[in-house]
């Protein structure tokens, strides 16, 4: 059983490859930072079997957060409340006290139905974007009777339509939602690249107040001005500066490394974790500069 | 009524689906277009083919991209479960034509493994010494009866029947949480299947079987169904009996 509370220092998203080193690993100084792990509801909600077991063991042992890919809170067919109501049961019997979300889509309407693409979309940035994505937010909140915090997320096509630009789309919808944020350091990085903005500038612009954790990967250089959130390299020195700052702009919050592809070992995978822990050791000395 | 931004998605996806026959939205760069183009099917594309390595082997990578890009060019998935997708593909390949028949059962086999490995159940409570002539005998909570027209079992890229093959396949999980799948005679099938389906005692079931078949001496039957039920209890299939 863990409470939001428990979600703090360093994490580790949780993915199949990682399972049994985990455990084999258990009470282990060796994944001492490993204080919270992260999984997708999408991967676990309703498995039997050999996951389910798996699920009972981590539950036990650590504090969990759920981090969603498939409820499209930007998607222009209706909010899935019937899946839903499938992650608030889930987050009870699991005693998971967090879901975080991506502000994008990942489903659409053809022939006159609702379906799903499963991958994460880039939602225009426009007013009537704004209001549309807050409504779900806030109707998302009300079903699970919880706060939830969504991502900013990276992409790779900017809409001609958009109206204004990414961070003010954020903070409108995190105003008109009032909901939490939950930072990506790396979808700030790709971006920047992708559409040529200043990283430090835009996280400057972030209400840190908001933030309940933060998410930090590696990419890939597809080309110079192309930059892919494949989630499958080691994080780039940039991005280790970015997080930096944000620690300095508004304090040491909990943060997790995601690595979805080219999984390497459990042992090879902790410096990168240990040495978020040092960055978060650094700066939880000081006072946060209120920004 | 339809908002600006989501008739833009809409367009959006729509290309994403199927390049050839939606054009990509007005100003947006070929280039990063691309790169939603593939990884949004690359991602589909693996969990199907996650799911049905025999179906793709057979197909070979060329077909079997060609069918996946139809399945996400035509078929909206109705679940945003991942563990889903390959019953959603299953669904669409339902509707296709000019797929065999052998490929569309085929297909369901492969599936069902998924299924059952990942099926909730219960826990039961089971008698301790169990008696499965007397009382009904338990299969293990994740099981499944299957009757396909082919040796679905045995098809590999070698091996593709022509003729049909009537086959009867019990798949279950174990104690260990793994798959196993026995293949049956019809008689086996029959009596798992009133055990099942029916709730009936073994003995009960054999004496309905031998019935209906018109055996002559139905004590043969039970002698010989209490050893089958036997040998299904030691491999893991039955895990004990119920009154």
């Amino acid at each position: 059983m863990s409470t939001l509370a428990d979600i703090k220092g360093t994490g580790l998203g949780l993915k199949r490859e990682l399972i049994p080193q985990i455990q084999a690993l258990y009470q282990n100084p060796l994944i001492e930072n490993i204080n919270f792990l992260e999984i997708a509801p999408e991967n676990w909600i309703g498995a039997g079997g050999k996951a389910a077991v798996e699920l009972a063991w981590f539950v036990e042992r650590f504090p969990m957060v759920c981090h969603g890919l498939c409820l499209s809170l930007g998607g222009p067919d209706p909010l899935n409340v019937e899946f839903l109501k499938q992650v608030k049961q889930f987050l009870s019997t699991n005693k998971i006290p967090l879901y975080t979300e991506h502000l994008s889509f990942c489903s659409d309407i053809q022939h006159g139905k609702a379906g799903y693409l499963y991958d994460l979309l880039p939602i225009p940035f426009t007013e009537e974007a704004v209001h549309y994505v807050a409504k779900r937010i806030r109707k998302t909140q009300d079903i699970l009777g919880q706060r939830i915090a969504v991502e900013n997320a990276s992409f790779y096509v900017a809409a001609p339509i958009s109206s204004m630009d990414e961070l003010t789309f954020i903070k409108a919808v995190l105003d008109e939602a009032d909901c939490d944020l939950h930072l990506d350091i790396n979808n700030i990085y790709v971006n920047s690249v992708n559409f040529g903005f200043d990283a430090h500038a835009f996280l400057c612009g972030i209400p840190g107040e908001r933030i309940v954790y933060s998410h930090v990967a590696g990419h890939l250089q597809v080309k110079p001005d192309l930059l892919v959130d494949t989630h499958g390299e080691n994080i780039i020195g940039p991005v280790w500066a970015l997080l930096d700052k944000a620690y300095q702009l508004f304090g040491a919050f909990p943060t997790l490394l995601e690595r979805d592809l080219n999984i390497p070992t459990l042992p090879e995978l902790i410096p990168e974790i240990d040495k978020i822990a040092a960055h978060q050791a650094r700066h939880s000395l000081q006072q946060p500069k209120v920004a | 009524m339809m908002l600006d931004f989501q008739r833009y998605q809409i367009a959006f996806t729509a290309h994403i689906r199927n390049p050839t026959a939606h054009k990509k939205p007005a100003k947006v760069p070929d280039a990063r277009m691309a790169v939603y183009r593939e990884i949004v099917f690359n991602n589909i594309f693996g969990s199907v083919s996650a799911c049905f390595p025999v179906c793709k082997s057979i197909l070979g990578v060329r077909n079997w991209r060609k069918l996946v890009r139809q399945f996400f060019s035509t078929h909206q998935a109705e679940s945003p479960i991942f563990r889903e997708i390959p019953q959603q593909f299953l669904d669409f390949l339902k509707t296709t034509k000019n797929f065999p028949a052998y490929l569309k059962q085929l297909a369901h086999y492969e599936w069902i493994e998924l299924v059952i490995s990942t099926q909730q159940t219960e826990v039961l409570k089971l008698i301790k010494n169990p008696d499965l002539l007397n009382e009904k005998p338990v299969l293990a909570p994740a099981h499944m009866l299957l009757e396909y027209d082919y040796a679905v079992h045995k098809i590999s890229k070698r091996y593709q029947p022509k003729p049909k093959e009537k086959t009867y396949l019990l798949v279950f999980r174990n104690a260990e949480n793994i798959v196993k799948f026995i293949e049956l005679n019809p008689m086996t099938f029959e009596l798992l299947r009133l055990i099942s389906e029916n709730n009936m005692a073994g003995k009960q079931a054999l004496e309905r079987i031998a019935e209906a078949i018109n055996h002559p001496d139905a004590n043969t039957m039970i002698k010989f169904g209490a050893e089958i039920l036997a040998d299904l209890a030691n491999q893991g299939a039955i895990v004990g009996s119920m009154k």
